[in-house]
């Protein structure tokens, strides 16, 4: 009897409310990936699309909006593993965090007009809705850890993904500390790793994209930043721009940032 | 085999020539307005003489911060040699020797680290002498004169450079330059000394460390712990630039085809809260105050009981990287060794 060939793992790719970076990223190194997988569905970069089961969904965005919830909801009855890309998909992001003190119905009237027919919801991340097996942050996801998330997963394997504090590539690139020599405002402590401490590398501070670390010291941030003059307002709206929720705030108490399987 | 010479700091690109002929000249060179960084360079013009401490301590050419230690490949696994090359490293002051020397004890002892002593036997050390700043406190943890762990040993003496010399290699470093090396004069043995004497006296800051361990362990609960503890960022960044902290983290990397990939070895930090972290969630030291005090005693007296002598040696490079300022080695020693209420304690 012929044995029958394997079929290729199946992946999809999508995206809620978001920029498209991620996908942009994904697009970007889908060539290396493309003799492992068959990619069923990517809106974003091919016509024929197919809504079945795959063995991994990447979804990218926040859920913003009922038809994001309903997507989300349709991927995850699909999807063996759902890997949230980005940090909209992890943390919310901007529209999670900076406009957390308007309702999604202020900012529709103020932006739309009172008639307006937007249909908005607090924005958020999956895990809000639905299980998520692996969380990949990033603004835009680095393309090393998106491709080693896809090996690991390949083979059944849960992927490392590092959340350990910025600063420690910072260091380990040997660059000046701006926070200590520049005096700017960088969230390198309290954001989590996995960017090649970018922007520090270029003298800028971390403006926290990839959202907290392991454990991140919110506090003692707030102390370091308000000493350097910076004003409690600012400090607070720069912590949590992207997303990252209150309850960080919690001293001693870990977060949990590990790979969830409920 | 202590030898002395002398050559004149106009002939130093001469004594660079030498350098460059063993192997690649490592070197601090300025990175930023207020920072240095041993990178290898191609002239004397690169370095930067007044460097005090770099960011990082030479550590790095024997450890570095990452580093493929193995590949496997299907049921196969090989290990990867480290690429070693003849290489000098130049400008390192009595601090970063002593941390050198700790490092040495540590890799060595067995399980030895073959990577790292390959490095190290492939290296000449050159010593520089430096002058305190107000961070340096060496004279208070006994590491302020190059004792060993160095080939030659320069001493700025004004003009001309005392060249002390500690090994075969180093002698025939000073002799590849026929002409260059003086044998020390009366006169230079004399500025030689008066330098050190004058170094002795420039210190801005120190301690007495006499019953330092002992004390570090009877002020386990004082309440400078829990003040430190919450300007705390648990950033890490006192780790990496301390010349003795070694601490790695292990990772297996795969190959997104077929069944190889590598496992890497990368720098890690006791201050990060997965540090200490076992199956099962539960964390040996879940705060930043328990983090900070681990990383204290371990600098101050933690090494005292498995090799006999503790690991800080005194070059300030936590106190200048602390983001928060709670890394002030000799401020909090005095404030333990007043008592509660941190007063007193000796300065020197």
């Amino acid at each position: 009897m012929d044995r029958l060939e394997q079929p290729l793992p199946c992946i999809s790719v999508h995206s809620l409310t978001g920029c498209a970076g991620e996908e942009l990223v994904i697009l970007e190194n889908l060539q290396k990936a493309l003799p492992l997988v068959r990619v069923v569905s990517f809106p974003f970069a091919q016509s024929a699309n197919e809504m079945r089961p795959v063995d991994i969904a990447f979804v990218e965005g926040s859920v913003s909006q009922p038809h994001d919830l309903e997507k989300l909801k349709a991927i995850r009855a699909t999807a063996r593993w759902l890997v949230a890309v980005g940090n909209c998909a992890v943390w919310g992001c901007v529209q999670g965090g900076v406009c957390r003190r308007f309702t999604p119905e202020q900012m529709a009237r103020d932006v739309y007009g009172q008639d307006n027919q937007i249909a908005a919801l607090p924005s958020a991340p999956l895990d809000k809705y639905v299980r998520v097996d692996v969380k990949l942050s990033g603004c835009p996801i680095d393309a090393g850890q998106f491709l080693s998330v896809l090996a690991s997963l390949l083979k059944d394997h849960l992927p490392y993904i590092t959340h350990k504090p910025v600063c420690l590539e910072c260091k380990l690139k040997e660059n000046g500390c701006v926070l200590v020599e520049k005096n700017l405002p960088c969230l390198g402590p309290i954001t989590a790793a996995g960017c090649g401490a970018l922007c520090p590398t270029f003298g800028a501070a971390c403006y926290g994209c990839w959202g907290p670390c392991e454990a991140p010291q919110m506090e003692a941030m707030e102390i370091v930043l308000k000493e350097k003059g910076y004003a409690i307002d600012e400090v607070i709206s720069r912590l949590t721009a992207f997303g990252i929720p209150q309850e960080i705030y919690s001293r001693d108490k870990p977060l949990e940032l590990k790979v969830s399987r409920q | 085999m202590e030898q002395c010479f002398t050559f004149e700091k106009e002939q130093f690109p001469l004594f660079f020539e030498a350098m460059s002929e063993h192997g690649t000249v490592l070197a601090p060179v300025r990175v930023s307005e207020q920072s240095f960084a041993f990178r290898p360079v191609s002239s004397a013009g690169e370095i930067a003489f007044e460097a005090l401490r770099t960011i990082l301590p030479p550590k790095k050419l024997f450890y570095p911060q990452r580093e493929t230690i193995l590949g496997y490949e299907g049921r196969t696994i090989e290990e990867r040699k480290p690429d070693v090359k003849p290489q000098v490293l130049f400008g390192v002051h009595p601090c970063d020797l002593a941390g050198l020397g700790v490092l040495d004890a540590i890799f060595s002892s067995d399980p030895a680290d073959s990577h790292y002593l390959a490095r190290r036997k492939a290296t000449i050390v050159v010593g520089l002498s430096c002058m305190p700043d107000r961070y340096c406190f060496c004279n208070s943890v006994g590491t302020d004169s190059p004792e060993k762990g160095y080939d030659v040993f320069l001493t700025d003496i004004g003009g001309s450079y005392f060249a002390r010399v500690n090994s075969p290699a180093g002698l025939q470093l000073l002799q590849s330059r026929p002409g260059l090396m003086q044998p020390a004069s009366g006169d230079a043995r004399q500025q030689y000394k008066d330098f050190w004497v004058n170094r002795d006296r420039a210190f801005q800051i120190g301690f007495k460390s006499g019953n330092l361990p002992a004390i570090v362990d009877m002020e386990w609960d004082n309440p400078i712990w829990e003040e430190l503890g919450q300007r705390c960022l648990s950033c890490g960044n006192c780790t990496p630039v301390c010349p003795t902290c070694y601490c790695f983290d292990i990772l297996d990397v795969a190959s997104l085809t077929g069944d190889s990939g590598e496992r890497v070895r990368e720098w890690d930090s006791c201050q990060f809260s997965g540090f200490a972290q076992v199956a099962g969630g539960f964390n040996f030291r879940p705060g930043p105050v328990d983090r900070l005090r681990f990383w204290y005693r371990h600098k101050l007296h933690g090494f005292e009981d498995a090799y006999g002598f503790p690991t800080c040696v005194g070059c300030g490079r936590c106190t200048v990287s602390c983001p928060a300022g709670i890394d002030d080695i000799v401020g909090v020693v005095l404030r333990l060794q007043g008592g509660q209420d941190g007063q007193g304690g000796e300065e020197r």
